[in-house]
């Protein structure tokens, strides 16, 4: 896997993921979030998140503290990875029905994107996040299965945030 | 796990092709699953919509008090057409809405009419259960035309996911539609532990039928077999004192009869008035063998006894008194009646216009058939 530019003072929140609480509407069961959340599996090539019925996914990531977002890295292949992405933040039990709710961001990822380089967030929209949410609404390539092969949350916890603790993050 | 069950309540289902009408089979199939969902966990809801009438109507939405949902099953109209998408999608918003988010969501659909969308629209709501992890199960009954089962299995093979959704086609014929379903993945399925129940259910059920008293009860399930006994015992007790009154006083309404079958300890005073009940409504909200040992017992005090209920009366009553000292009272007046005729005709009278007697003899009654529609 390529390196990823990750700014100075933002760490990797998958070690604040609460993995008892996540969960992933329409993915299919030989393929769950798991594959494209947890560290190990996230990088590894053959394995990958991918939906069920139909194209669209939702998310939900709750974690053990309270924390702010800065940038995500979502990968996956250049045909069904995922375009139109938006995300909600503080929304428990979403369902297919309310996903046309305002979001806190929205964003079309690129073929950049897809193979490694960050989406900057809209930070002030992520000061207090207990749980993030994200509805995949498409893939690039339109077709009724979406695949992602990685999905990466960047950012520092609220309360225990010091500075000089924070280490730069290293090439994976 | 919350369970939405949807009734089919429309025109088709006054058709006797399954016993005692497909409405009715449909109330004692449900009675069965509602009990055996909330007996497996006790965490389990469920709730129950009407699908045809003048349009879809939730009667309950999912909850664990088997009471309150068992008293919805009472009184329902039947006519109109069914209308199987609206009715999912209802049930769909009312599981969405649940308390507990965490519970596992599944539809249950009585389909006993013939279906108007085609089998894409089917497949398209198919596929949106399965979108948000609803299971659905389907009791495919009543018409086959217009290609129903086809549609029907097309439908629920779009919900599927690793095996959580099934079709169920119930031919008519004798056997019941409970006694069908309790052997299928309706009941057995969601592994929690349901095929427990279904065991003794199916024991039960087929004692109606069967030689045995009550299937093989008393080999499975002694405290079972007993409760069941006695309980039948108090039935026929209070339904040959029902009978009697009945054909003194004019016969009260439904109503009278829901609250006496399935109310608690708070409706005991109209329980007292309802005490006349016209043995012909109550045996629509009973379940098909109680409904044939309510024949029997009327058939025993029409007939002015045989040997048989001197028998069954003489060995049960030892149980019967050391619990409740009224019972053996009814019990020796059925006794009784057995022996003489016209004679204990005037001491049955007597005993009823007793009111204190008969409000206290149903309310062993209504607390053990509480502990019945339970099981």
């Amino acid at each position: 896997m390529s390196s990823s530019v990750i700014p100075r003072g933002q760490v990797d929140l998958v070690d604040f993921v609460d993995w008892s609480g996540v969960e992933c509407l329409n993915q299919i069961g030989k393929n769950p979030i798991a594959n494209a959340l947890k560290q190990g599996y996230r990088d590894d090539d053959g394995l990958h998140l991918e939906s069920d019925a139909d194209e669209q996914l939702l998310i939900y990531i709750p974690f053990t503290q309270v924390v702010k977002l800065h940038s995500a890295v979502i990968t996956g292949p250049e045909e069904e990875g995922p375009r139109t992405v938006k995300l909600f933040a503080n929304k428990e039990h979403m369902g297919f029905s309310n996903v046309n709710d305002p979001p806190s961001d929205s964003f079309n990822i690129s073929a950049d994107n897809l193979k490694g380089k960050p989406v900057t967030l809209k930070y002030v929209k992520f000061q207090n996040v207990r749980s993030l949410t994200i509805f995949i609404e498409d893939n690039q390539g339109g077709g009724d299965v979406t695949k992602l092969q990685k999905i990466s949350l960047y950012g520092t916890t609220v309360d225990t945030t010091n500075m000089k603790d924070l280490k730069k993050i290293e090439d994976h | 796990m919350a369970t939405m069950i949807c009734i089919d309540n429309s025109e088709w289902m006054r058709n006797g092709d399954y016993t005692p009408s497909r409405l009715q089979a449909q109330a004692d199939a449900i009675n069965l699953i509602c009990g055996a969902k909330t007996q497996s966990n006790p965490e389990n809801t469920v709730g129950l919509l009407t699908m045809a009438g003048k349009g879809v109507r939730v009667l309950v939405t999912p909850t664990s008090d088997l009471g309150k949902i068992l008293a919805c099953m009472h009184g329902l109209d039947i006519g109109g057409e069914m209308n199987l998408t609206a009715g999912i999608q209802v049930a769909q918003l009312a599981l969405k809405h649940r308390q507990n988010k965490k519970q596992q969501q599944r539809i249950i659909v009585f389909a006993g009419s013939p279906i108007n969308y085609d089998k894409k629209t089917l497949e398209a709501i198919g596929r949106k259960l399965k979108k948000s992890s609803v299971a659905l199960d389907v009791v495919d009954f009543g018409e086959s035309e217009d290609g129903k089962p086809e549609k029907l299995t097309a439908l629920v093979a779009a919900v599927n996911n690793n095996d959580n959704s099934h079709i169920v086609p119930v031919p008519p014929g004798s056997n019941a539609l409970s006694d069908v379903l309790i052997s299928t993945p309706i009941f057995t399925g969601d592994g929690e532990g349901g095929s427990g129940f279904a065991a003794a259910a199916a024991a039960a059920a087929a004692g109606g039928m069967s030689g045995f008293d009550f299937g093989v009860d008393p080999n499975i399930d002694p405290e079972l077999a007993l409760a069941l006994r006695i309980s039948m015992e108090e039935e026929r007790a209070r339904q040959e004192a029902a009978a009697k009154k009945a054909a003194e006083d004019a016969a009260k309404g439904e109503k009278g009869t829901e609250q006496a079958s399935s109310s608690n300890d708070a409706t005991m005073t109209e329980a007292d008035n309802t005490s006349a009940i016209a043995t012909d409504d109550k045996r629509h909200n009973l379940t098909e063998d109680e409904a044939a040992l309510l024949e029997q017992a009327l058939a025993m005090s029409m007939d002015g006894g045989k040997a048989k209920s001197v028998d069954i009366a003489d060995a049960d009553m030892p149980e019967a008194t050391a619990e409740d000292p009224e019972l053996a009272y009814a019990l020796q007046m059925s006794v009784q009646e057995g022996v003489k005729d016209s004679a204990s005709e005037s001491e049955m009278s007597k005993v009823l216009e007793d009111p204190s007697f008969v409000s206290s003899i149903i309310n062993s009654d209504i607390s053990s058939m509480a502990t019945i529609d339970c099981f």
